[in-house]
């Protein structure tokens, strides 16, 4: 029995054949794909079936779909203030498809999105396209003061190159923590899973002994679902902080 | 159905606003744990310092490929550094940022 923990994170084609072909490119639907459209269709599916009735005493779903707009509403408030709420069916977005994607890859069998740094650099590259042009239609030229610190111009030689690595680390650091954290997440379950076998097939004392691991599965299980809200929370705040940035150039200091 | 008493209406939503005026610090998500706060810390300066050592190491490649100037390591070396720099940066915006985030919760 092969018991690879990074078999799970593999992106296979569900059909033989490729949907398309783009510039001599085979594009396959593949498992990654299948639950993207899951993903999608599930909050769909969730913030339309529940808001449907439109109670005034909201059901249990209508609270829950109620709840996770006012969070989003509050986190921007806080964040960027009134004329942030412009963005809300953006960051709402990308929130809601984080913290799904996560929490669907919890369910055993299934494939984890967000564990690809292809999705999440793409997420984290429209956050940042995003923001850039934002800042542009808001500021025009004088969104590119936001690289230009307060300080004598002699030491602006050496501050702007470094402002300007720090602004291009942004999408990187931004899609590097969510895949990280899933990817290193699920490993340790998938690791932690193949000592319950090992040792469950060991026999005498080393069978008694496989619980031990099984029990630490449920810990990091629960751990690992405080980690999935958190990710989504963090990745959907720093989407605020930066598009705050763009909105108000240097007000927030 | 009567019509509701005006005056009983504003009382209730007087109430409501108040119960939720109450509730708002709780309902706030729960603090960075000190494992969050670290593996943010460590992306943020990693992060930065591949980055300019990746700038300084194209900017090389660019001079030799189109230029025929021979900067090698010259641009990587000082892009490297620039590179740490603006990850210590990155790193104290961040702890800003946290700062920030935990005042904002215990008010």
């Amino acid at each position: 029995m092969a018991m690879n923990p990074m078999e799970q994170f593999e992106v296979k084609p569900l059909f033989q054949h490729p949907l398309l072909n783009i510039a001599g490119h085979d594009i396959y639907f593949t498992n990654q794909a299948l639950f993207m459209c899951v993903v999608v269709a599930a909050i769909s599916l969730f913030l339309t079936l529940t808001v449907s009735k439109n109670r005034l005493v909201p059901t249990r779903g209508q609270s829950m779909a109620e709840l996770s707009y006012e969070f989003v509403a509050n986190m921007i408030n806080s964040t960027m203030g009134e004329d942030g709420l412009a963005f809300f069916p953006f960051i709402f977005t990308i929130f809601m498809f984080v913290l799904f994607s996560n929490f669907f890859g919890l369910v055993p069998w299934t494939f984890t999105v967000t564990s690809q740094i292809a999705v999440t650099f793409a997420l984290a590259s429209i956050v940042i396209l995003t923001m850039v042009i934002t800042g542009f239609m808001k500021h025009g030229l004088r969104f590119l003061t936001l690289f230009v610190p307060k300080a004598p111009w002699y030491l602006l030689l050496l501050l702007v190159p470094i402002e300007v690595i720090s602004f291009l680390t942004r999408p990187v650091s931004l899609s590097v923590r969510l895949f990280a954290n899933m990817l290193a997440g699920h490993t340790l379950l998938a690791v932690f899973a193949s000592f319950v076998i090992l040792l469950g097939a060991a026999g005498g004392v080393l069978s008694v002994l496989s619980i031990a691991p099984l029990l630490l599965i449920v810990a990091i299980f629960a751990l690992e679902m405080l980690v999935a809200f958190l990710q989504a929370y963090v990745f959907a705040i720093l989407t605020c902080i930066y598009l705050n940035e763009a909105l108000h150039l240097h007000d927030h200091h | 159905m009567p019509s509701p008493d005006p005056d009983d209406l504003k009382r209730l939503s007087e109430r409501i606003d108040e119960a939720e005026r109450k509730n708002t610090q709780r309902k706030k998500s729960p603090p960075p744990t000190s494992l969050n706060i670290a593996a943010r810390f460590g992306t943020e300066l990693v992060a930065a310092i591949l980055m300019g050592a990746g700038l300084g190491w194209s900017i090389d490649w660019a001079f030799d490929h189109w230029a025929h100037i021979q900067t090698r390591p010259w641009a990587m070396v000082v892009m490297f550094v620039l590179g740490a720099a603006a990850g210590i940066r990155n790193v104290m915006r961040a702890a800003q940022e946290i700062n920030a985030e935990m005042a904002s919760k215990e008010k």
